[in-house]
């Protein structure tokens, strides 16, 4: 199934991973040096490592043991722009939200005159009456 | 979201994984929005469906069919038309309703048959604020497939190109001298 945004987007949903890649985004890191900033088994951050592998959000060199990581571009550059149109369609439903609301407010406002001045005139009557 | 959950995913890190206690960095997008209306008003206006219709989709969206069975577990379904013709039907599920709090659901884009292009969890807050109701709204992509960029970049370019030919409209209105249209772009 090739469904690598599901991936990226997945690789992203955690804390920890989202750390590394930042980390990155300054430059290329052994896995000792990632590992450094969090209370975590060289095992656990290696699992890490190889979801962000998977989804192509990271490479790692082969250069000798060191194999230092680096951050691949690409796929967080489609989930930039995925995020980008997203904002702008709720930034353009919420500006549509609140000039309806304010329609609904005016109409709340004008059923509560006529309310008051259907009890107005009632009363009004009923002096009458008297 | 269940207590279960909750409880499930509670022992692992810490941290109980009901949406609305998720560090923000868990979300893909968080937008939030001062509205000036009461909070019962702007809940109402997210959970009527005639409401919905009149402003779910940016500018120039219409969307001839809104429909939404509000309870745990019902059902959401919204064709939109963008303004130059083009139907983006989704689909959703309520997964959590607190009135007038909050909104948890999960919204989907639906393809030419009816699949499921991408799903998003969708945690609407409602918090009053003297009278206003500052809303935020969380998103988080739990699925995408390959076509879900395109797909939205197809919807953008819609409703951008509208914006333009509104541009134009008022330009045009402007050199004849008539101001009586408000809301045009400065």
């Amino acid at each position: 199934m090739n469904d690598r945004l599901s991936e990226t987007f997945g690789a992203l949903a955690d804390p920890t991973r989202r750390a590394i890649l930042a980390r990155l985004a300054s430059g290329k890191a052994s896995v000792t040096e990632l590992a450094e900033p969090f209370a975590m088994s060289m095992p656990a951050i290696s699992k890490h490592l190889k979801v962000l592998e998977r989804a192509g959000l990271i490479a790692r060199g082969r250069e000798a043991q060191w194999r230092p990581c680096r951050l691949q571009a690409g796929p967080l550059q489609d989930v930039a722009g995925w995020v980008e149109h997203y904002r702008r369609f709720w930034e353009e439903s919420f500006d549509r939200l609140g000039d309806y609301l304010q329609e609904l407010k005016r109409e709340d406002a004008r059923n509560k005159n006529l309310k008051t001045k259907a009890k107005e005139s009632r009363h009004v009557r009923g002096q009458r009456k008297n | 979201m269940s207590a279960d959950n909750a409880k499930i995913s509670a022992g692992k890190s810490g941290d109980a994984k009901h949406s609305g206690s998720m560090d923000s960095s868990e979300w893909d997008l968080v937008i939030r929005r001062v509205f000036d209306a009461p909070r019962a008003l702007v809940f109402k206006a997210w959970t009527e469906s005639t409401h919905v219709a009149q402003w779910w989709g940016p500018k120039g969206f219409a969307n001839p069919v809104c429909e939404m069975d509000v309870r745990t577990g019902g059902a959401i379904r919204i064709h939109m038309r963008a303004p130059d013709g083009v139907v983006y039907p989704m689909k959703g599920v309520f997964k959590e309703i607190v009135a007038p709090e909050r909104l948890v659901l999960v919204a989907s884009a639906l393809d030419g048959d009816g699949k499921s292009m991408f799903d998003v969890l969708t945690t609407v807050t409602f918090a009053d604020q003297r009278g206003k109701t500052a809303l935020t709204l969380q998103l988080r992509v739990i699925k995408a497939t390959a076509q879900a960029p395109q797909y939205l970049k197809g919807m953008q370019a819609g409703w951008t190109q509208s914006l333009d030919r509104l541009g134009d409209l008022l330009a045009g209105i402007r050199n004849d001298g008539g101001n009586h249209l408000e809301g045009g772009p400065a």
